[in-house]
């Protein structure tokens, strides 16, 4: 008996080791990733700039000319200066070019700074000028459009079936068909908007407002299969309690049912969002790839988000973009910590 | 002594299953009559069907009549909303909504629009509470969640908040089986008090309850109503073997 009881504690004792060790491992690989993205990230964050009576326009950035005689007395430096001044990397520039950097170093004519392009540029195909404006604008606009569409009818859709729909065969068969979306690749959405919003409506090729409807595609049978697990755990008795006094169904729906569901569903709805904030494949499939240098102006306009300019950053060879690349991944981290956050308050302050 | 609640030859399916055979019973006004029976007789089942409850479990089936002041409930012109306002219930396990102690009485009076005024409502809601014997505990904490009373207390409150919106009849459906013994003591009492203004019918597993708080009685046994009658007389000289069986513990 002692002897057997000492093996079942054995037994425990080593499967909380194991958990013990793929927690750390976890962690340790989480670690590594972030601290990588971080270490290449965050030069993108400072630019060099050179003092405008520098006199030496090839090391400033190719359009510089454009900026003189407009009392601007820092100009952004070439990016071949900028890779040099971070890292000491020679690059393209001559030893005559490097020899007057060093120059201007002890002149204190080239300073780093904060740079602010990268927040208020939009994308460009000189990386010390490129930012994340435009792409920030496309995602505001692409995920206005999926909050707009896949929200109301996802809930709307969850609400229905759990509550009002009749169970039999075909909402047997509905429901199942949910499940098996929400399983879905995303790109296979991507085919569905490129094929259904593109070819067959004709909106326009690379927009916000295709991309935010492939989006919502998307989420839909996330935010049903979540409204409707969070709908499922309101207790019946709740619902009878209410039926009992006299309450339709359709305000036992709104004063109890939706009340006591609403932080699973707004759970499941942030989480969605967010997911929509970072998904690439879909909108590579509906063209929003393309190089876009000016910020959307409308729904319609030719526009990109966030991740796919992540993606379009990371194909181009200059150092310069590797710094970008990591430098967008770090504001689309922090985005979506946010939201996951916001996710996590809402929960706590309901659940209290 | 009239009849608030008469049931005719009621029979009642889930599905293709039937679950009550031909039940005729009549329920005397500003009475108390116990429905008894081992579990799955039922009993339950044939409350639930006195105010329509049974409607949304999908594919239930009544045929017969109900009839509440002579009127068939069943019908098809009856608002089944408009029913439960005379029809109250409260249920086995208290389930107050998770808000605070004056909206859960309050809400029925919201949604029917019973009141003018806000005065109005504060003294339905002091009423309601001091009729479920509640209010001396709970009156100065009216705005704080009714999740936070006591199990007694919270079944107290389902009672105050069936009893504001002013039923002609009360079903109680096992109203103690989660209580202990003192608050269902309470609840006893509190359900003799009401029987002066409400007809009630209550289900219960306890027979020395069903014999302290009901004037009627009627024993269920495998979806047939064995036998009813006044209280005293059932449990002191049961007509059915049955009855006797169930009474004297010999199953149940």
């Amino acid at each position: 008996m002692t002897k057997i009881l000492k093996k079942r504690h054995r037994k425990e004792k080593w499967f909380r080791r194991m958990g013990l060790i793929s927690l750390a491992l976890a962690l340790l690989f989480l670690g590594v990733i972030f601290g990588d993205i971080f270490y290449k990230g965050y030069p993108a964050f400072l630019r060099t700039e050179i003092f405008v009576d520098s006199g030496r326009n090839d090391l400033l950035n190719p359009h510089a000319p454009y900026h003189f005689n407009k009392g601007i007395q820092w100009i952004i430096a070439s990016d071949d200066v900028d890779m040099y001044m971070k890292h000491g990397h020679q690059g393209k520039l001559s030893q005559n070019q490097i020899q007057v950097l060093e120059n201007l170093k002890k002149k204190d004519q080239i300073r780093l700074t904060f740079n602010w392009g990268f927040f208020t540029h939009s994308d460009s195909r000189e990386p010390e000028l490129a930012g994340i404006w435009g792409s920030l604008w496309g995602s505001l606009l692409t995920l206005i459009v999926t909050c707009l569409t896949a929200f109301p009818l996802g809930i709307g859709t969850a609400l229905y079936l759990e509550e009002f729909a009749p169970k039999n065969r075909l909402t047997y068969l509905i429901e199942a068909n949910i499940n098996n979306l929400a399983a879905v690749p995303s790109i296979i959405f991507g085919l569905l908007g490129l094929v259904f919003f593109i070819h067959f409506m004709h909106l326009p090729r690379p927009s916000a407002v295709v991309g935010g409807l492939t989006l919502g595609l998307m989420s839909l049978p996330v935010i049903v299969v979540a409204t409707r697990a969070a709908l499922s755990s309101v207790p019946s008795s709740l619902k009878e309690a209410a039926l009992g006094l006299g309450a339709t169904p359709l305000q036992v729906l709104f004063h109890h049912v939706v009340p006591y569901a609403l932080p699973g569903i707004m759970t499941g709805v942030i989480l969605s969002f967010a997911r929509a904030l970072g998904e690439t494949a879909p909108l590579l499939m509906i063209g929003m790839v393309a190089f876009i240098a000016t910020p959307p102006s409308s729904f319609l306009d030719p526009a990109t988000v966030l991740p796919v300019q992540i993606f379009n950053w990371s194909r181009s060879p200059e150092l310069g973009f590797i710094e970008n690349t990591s430098g967008a991944i770090i504001i689309l981290l922090v985005m979506i910590s946010f939201f996951n956050g916001i996710a996590i308050l809402i929960r706590k302050k309901f659940e209290s | 002594m009239t009849l608030k609640i008469n049931v005719n030859h009621l029979n009642l399916f889930y599905g293709n299953k039937q679950a009550l055979f031909d039940v005729s019973l009549g329920f005397p006004e500003f009475q108390t009559t116990a429905l008894i029976g081992p579990s799955g007789c039922g009993k339950s089942s044939f409350l639930r069907c006195l105010n329509r409850m049974n409607d949304i479990i999908p594919n239930a089936h009544v045929d017969g009549q109900v009839l509440l002041d002579d009127k068939d409930i069943y019908a098809p012109s009856v608002d089944v909303v408009e029913l439960r306002t005379h029809v109250g219930m409260v249920f086995q396990k208290p389930n107050p909504f998770p808000r605070s102690i004056y909206e859960n009485v309050a809400y029925g009076p919201r949604i029917h629009s019973l009141f003018k005024s806000k005065a109005d409502l504060d003294q339905i809601v002091e009423k309601s509470l001091v009729r479920a014997g509640l209010w001396e505990e709970v009156k100065d904490r009216l705005y704080q969640p009714a999740t936070r009373l006591s199990g007694g207390q919270q079944q107290r409150l389902c009672i105050a908040r069936a009893i504001a919106v002013n039923p002609e009849v009360i079903l109680m459906d096992e109203p103690c089986s989660a209580l202990d013994p003192i608050a269902t003591a309470k609840v006893e009492e509190l359900i003799d008090e009401l029987r002066e203004r409400f007809t009630i019918v209550i289900v219960t597993h306890n027979l020395q309850q069903a014999a302290r708080v009901s004037q009627q009685t009627a024993f269920f046994h495998s979806g047939y109503l064995v036998e009813a009658g006044e209280t005293g007389a059932l449990f002191t000289i049961p007509q059915d073997a049955r009855t006797q069986g169930y009474i004297t513990g010999r199953y149940g």
